[in-house]
């Protein structure tokens, strides 16, 4: 990228305001630089030609040929792509508002002073800085459906025929949803506490004298005030859980039949495991558009509202 | 974008101006306050649970494990399981590897990183907003849609198989830049022309005014960044092949796969792959807490 | 910002295109580098488990003693993440010089994209006919990639203690039925007690391999009505809670190793690389099984005994720095002195050799009945998997298919039906 540096922006050029530009450009390339030389060989100069090989066909071995949209043309007559896709989707329509609620839940049972709150803050964020090895076997060995304590605690409290959570077809998903969920929520409630925390006191104040019900103070002030958090939560949550991979992986490797596999893993398999690399990385680059799509429409919802 | 440089003013209030919300039913205070302990006792320990299950299955032998009912404490304490496991597997060399990719790699990437957000953040020159746009798309990309031209690419340098590998891919990640620069964001411009007509450089305004500013971001990024290399499986899964370069992560799954019906000794090593980073988090709660809340808010 | 935009975007197009085409070209040069046995004294060899496969570290012993200054060094891999490793090694350009061939599956693949030196010379060589399973290497043209150095087939472990205890005693003519029969029998207790009639583990060739060998039904066919008859009785037992369930097991992720070694159930199917595990754990104290085997249940009317097996075979990597090293351990492995190093840990080695067969019952713990002597010589081993282009995806969906079954979701015909709609639809046409 370095032409860029050499071409300064076209704006009307008065002598010495064309030094100061050609100063600061130097000076800005000279901050980001050490990082950008890592940063572009290690993952921009990869991302792009992985990028490009979803127009190729390679096997990883010999020449890369090219195969224009061939790739895309399989793609949509592939069954596992669909059901990879009805999964990811699944799952983010799953993930994404439990994970949000959750957190926000903590955060508001969380945002008050009182002795030990900084414990509690720990305990609920601890979940996220566990290992996914130790938290996927964990979770596999709480989810056993004859001796799992999930189900234990189920039975006890009268739950007939508890789910069978990962040896179903049904409940594989669900499972891997709560896991997400406790493993998240903490992280996204620290971005929540401090959202709330900028709510000036002053408005509370003001809508009790009019009388105002928590319920109503909840829906009137907080909610509104926390927008850019929400905003912020929500474009987080959903780069992640499109991109979800190792959870699925270490819990249930896409099983039982294909009832958790993901667009991610299917990626892997394709490329990793069969040595389609055109391949997986065209449904790789469809996964991404979607990604950049939905975090577009976000955008400018974002902005409209901001706008109004 | 716009967003993403021009958060709502109120969220640049800093933290402290606001009040804790305690929606004040100040009727029968001892009461409520009973109520709210026992409530967040309880979802605390809902949180907890699947950690005690694990703290309490690395005390027990293999058949109590999943012995029903569940013992929460098991009559004999079995310290010997966390003996034992060291004489199983080279546990010290894979946590010391651990160890030092984490600290490398979370030295370079808070270094870098926070040079190049103060680039994006308080330099203007043409291309930045751009560039800026290139690094977040970047993190929309799932991983393993690069990993294979990557691979390649250090295949190539001879770097696959050394610890290198790691550090180069991790050091200079896209999210480190993106973290710190909504903070200096967040820093007013005012402050960084004052110091220019002081006389400072820019590399004096972020030396001397950034980077004591940021304390509580760099700590937080520093916290994330150590405890994704510490916890990462992928990345050394692909890279490290000879045994005595991995990591917990990857010593944690062989031993799994290798000895499946242990579970005791499985859960003793989660135990052990967990304790530094709770040590780690425990020290560096406060300042990570405020770190993420203050630069994760400016979306 | 737009106005930022628009100047760079050209140069980025440019920029992009041109770090493609390096990394492209990048990524397609330098498939010829082989260079020849550069003098390199250390070879090394990709191996999974190694601390629960003895056979690796006492061929690698026999070879060094053989060849003094030769060091090997092994390359440790988690079993279950093998040829994924694997697969992302060699597709980056590895030199790891040897590479172990786990299953035929990843060996057609490995071979067809030419990742592999040809051994054929090594194949054709004079004694190399006594090999098992070296038809299974055999590729287009009459070329050979790889040279087994084991040969596993399928067989039933039992329980003496338990057998005798319910009256059972087995024969060389086990049917199926009987052994329905036999696993209904022996299953008893309840709880932690409970102790299975057999056990099932959770592989897909448990059920559909076997029912292949024995019906001679076709895995790349595309109809699968074949595997009937061996669902059904699996899934019967399983209802009955003869064996453990499917759903349980993988959920658990149970080891088969330690329901039989830890007395849990009375009977097993599984392939003789157990027999190695269990001797080591007899030795070391970790079971207590009073241990024999008998060949597989056949099916009603079958006049000879037909199992299914694999054999596991060593590949030279084309981008080994010592190819000649490297070839030269592949064949000691295959040879004599390799077939009873690996033969003393108990591991049934490739080479067919009465003398070899003989000193392998001579082993401590090893059972020594005549039905046990009768189940290691199987009238026919059929390959688990055929060696095709198509066998990784087909593979594929009749695991996931399995695992549906299995866990009760779809119905034993309609699991069959799946399965031949999805292979004839993703992978035939």
């Amino acid at each position: 990228m370095a032409s860029a540096t050499t071409r300064p922006a076209p704006i009307t050029p008065g002598r010495p305001r064309r030094r100061r530009l050609w100063r600061d450009t130097l000076i800005g390339w000279s901050f980001i630089l050490p990082n950008f030389l890592g940063f572009a060989l290690f993952t921009l100069v990869p991302v792009i030609a992985a990028f490009g090989l979803a127009f190729m066909d390679w096997d990883s071995y010999g020449t890369p040929e090219w195969a224009g949209l061939d790739n895309f043309q399989r793609l949509w007559g592939d069954e596992n792509f669909h059901v990879a896709l009805r999964n990811t989707l699944y799952y983010a329509a799953g993930h994404i508002p439990l994970t949000l609620l959750a957190s926000l839940g903590l955060a508001m049972a969380l945002n008050r002073r009182l002795r030990a709150v900084n414990f509690f803050r720990t305990a609920a964020f601890f979940p996220y800085i566990t290992s996914l090895v130790a938290v996927a076997i964990v979770w596999n060995m709480l989810f056993n459906p004859t001796a799992g304590p999930v189900n234990l605690l189920l039975e006890a409290i009268g739950v007939q025929d508890p789910p069978r959570w990962v040896s179903s077809t049904d409940w594989a998903m669900p499972a891997v949803i709560i896991t997400s969920v406790w493993r998240d929520m903490g992280y996204y409630m620290v971005l929540y506490l401090a959202g709330l925390q900028t709510i000036p006191k002053e408005y509370y104040e003001a809508a009790k004298v009019d009388g105002a019900g928590p319920w109503q103070r909840f829906w009137g002030i907080t909610l509104p005030s926390l927008r850019p958090t929400t905003f912020f939560v929500l474009v987080m949550l959903t780069i992640q859980s499109f991109k979800v991979l190792d959870l699925i992986v270490v819990m249930t490797g896409g099983g039982p039949g294909r009832s958790t596999l993901v667009l991610a893993q299917l990626v892997y398999r394709e490329g990793i495991t069969e040595g389609q690399f055109g391949y997986s990385s065209a449904i790789a680059l469809v996964l991404f558009l979607i990604v950049f799509t939905v975090t577009i429409v976000q955008f400018r919802i974002n902005e409209r509202r901001n706008a109004t | 974008m716009t967003a993403l440089h021009d958060p709502p003013a109120d969220t640049r209030r800093p933290p402290r101006h606001a009040a804790p919300t305690d929606p004040a039913g100040s009727r029968h205070p001892r009461a409520r306050r009973t109520l709210t302990y026992a409530g967040l006792t309880a979802m605390t320990s809902l949180t907890l649970m699947p950690l005690a299950w694990m703290l309490s299955a690395s005390l027990k032998r293999d058949a109590e494990v999943l012995a029903i009912p569940i013992q929460w404490i098991p009559d004999e304490l079995r310290w010997s399981n966390f003996v034992e496991i060291w004489q199983r597997i080279p546990l010290a060399t894979y946590l010391g590897n651990s160890l030092f990719l984490s600290l490398t790699i979370t030295f370079l990437q808070v270094l870098t990183g926070s040079f190049a957000a103060y680039g994006f953040a308080k330099v203007r020159f043409p291309g930045r907003d751009a560039l800026f746009l290139g690094y977040l798309a970047t993190i929309a990309v799932p991983w393993q849609a690069y990993m294979v031209p990557q691979y390649i690419m250090m295949q190539r340098a001879e770097l696959t198989d050394t610890h290198w590998s790691i550090i180069l891919l991790q050091a200079f990640g896209a999210f480190g830049v993106f973290l710190m620069r909504q903070y200096y964001m967040s820093i007013p411009d005012e402050l960084c022309e004052a110091a220019k007509i002081d006389g400072l450089s820019d590399y004096g305004i972020y030396r001397r005014i950034m980077l004591p500013l940021s304390k509580p971001a760099l700590a937080s990024l520093a916290l994330l960044t150590f405890v994704n290399t510490w916890n990462d499986y992928m990345g050394p899964f692909i890279y490290l092949t000879s045994n005595e370069l991995w990591t917990v992560q990857l010593g944690l799954r062989s031993f799994i796969g290798q000895y499946e019906a242990e579970y005791a000794m499985i859960m003793t090593g989660a135990v052990l792959s967990v304790l530094p980073i709770l040590v780690l988090f425990l020290f560096g709660q406060r300042y990570f807490i405020q770190g993420i809340a203050t630069s994760g808010l400016k979306g | 910002m737009s106005t930022a935009i628009t100047p760079l975007r050209k140069h980025t197009k440019i920029l992009g295109a041109a770090l493609l085409a390096l990394a492209v070209t990048a990524c397609g040069g330098g498939a010829g580098e082989t260079s020849g046995g550069g003098g390199s004294t250390t070879l090394t060899v990709t191996v999974w488990n190694l601390a629960k496969t003895p056979e690796f570290t006492a061929l690698f012993q026999a070879f060094e003693k053989a060849n003094p200054g030769v060091k090997v060094k092994p390359v440790d891999i988690l079993a279950d993440d093998y040829p994924e490793k694997v697969t992302t090694m060699l597709a980056g350009g590895d030199k790891t010089d040897v590479i172990t061939m786990k299953n035929v599956i990843d060996y057609s693949r490995y071979s067809s994209r030419g990742q592999l030196l040809d051994l054929t010379d090594l194949a054709t060589a004079t004694d190399a006919g006594k090999l098992a399973g070296l038809d299974a290497f055999k590729v287009g043209g009459g070329a050979y990639y790889a040279l087994p150095y084991r040969q596993d087939f399928w067989l039933l472990y039992y329980n003496k203690t338990l057998l005798d205890a319910a009256g059972i005693k087995l024969t060389d003519t086990l049917t199926w039925d009987d052994y329905a029969t036999y696993a209904q029998r022996l299953t008893s207790g309840t709880g932690n007690d409970k102790v299975y009639g057999t056990y099932h583990h959770t592989w897909r060739s448990v059920v559909q391999a076997i029912s292949a060998a024995q019906t001679g039904g076709d895995q790349l066919g595309g109809d699968y009505t074949f595997f009937t008859d061996q669902y059904t009785m699996a899934s019967g037992l399983q209802k009955n809670g003869a064996t453990l369930d499917f759903g349980t097991a993988s959920a658990q992720q149970a080891d088969y190793r330690n329901m039989f070694g830890t007395g849990k159930t009375a009977m097993m199917p599984m392939g003789t690389w157990y027999i190695s595990g269990i001797l080591e754990a007899k030795k070391k104290g970790e079971s207590q099984v009073d241990w024999a085997l008998a060949p597989m249940p056949q099916r009603a009317g079958s006049t000879q005994t037909v199992t299914f097996g694999s054999p596991t075979a060593f590949a030279v990597n084309k981008r080994s720095r010592s190819a000649d090293l490297a070839k030269k351990f592949v064949q000691f492995a295959a040879g004599k002195t390799g077939a009873e190093a690996i033969t003393q840990v108990g591991v049934v080695p490739a080479l067919q050799d009465p003398a070899i067969t003989e000193a392998y019952f001579k082993l401590p713990g090893m059972p020594t009945d005549e039905l046990s002597k009768k189940a290691f010589t199987p009238g026919e081993v059929v390959l688990e998997m055929p060696v095709s282009e198509k066998a990784s995806d087909i593979d594929t969906i009749l695991n996931e298919e399995h695992q549906l079954i299995m866990v009760g979701d779809k119905s034993v015909p309609d699991g069959i039906r799946s399965m031949n709609e999805r292979v004839k639809n993703e992978v035939l046409n």
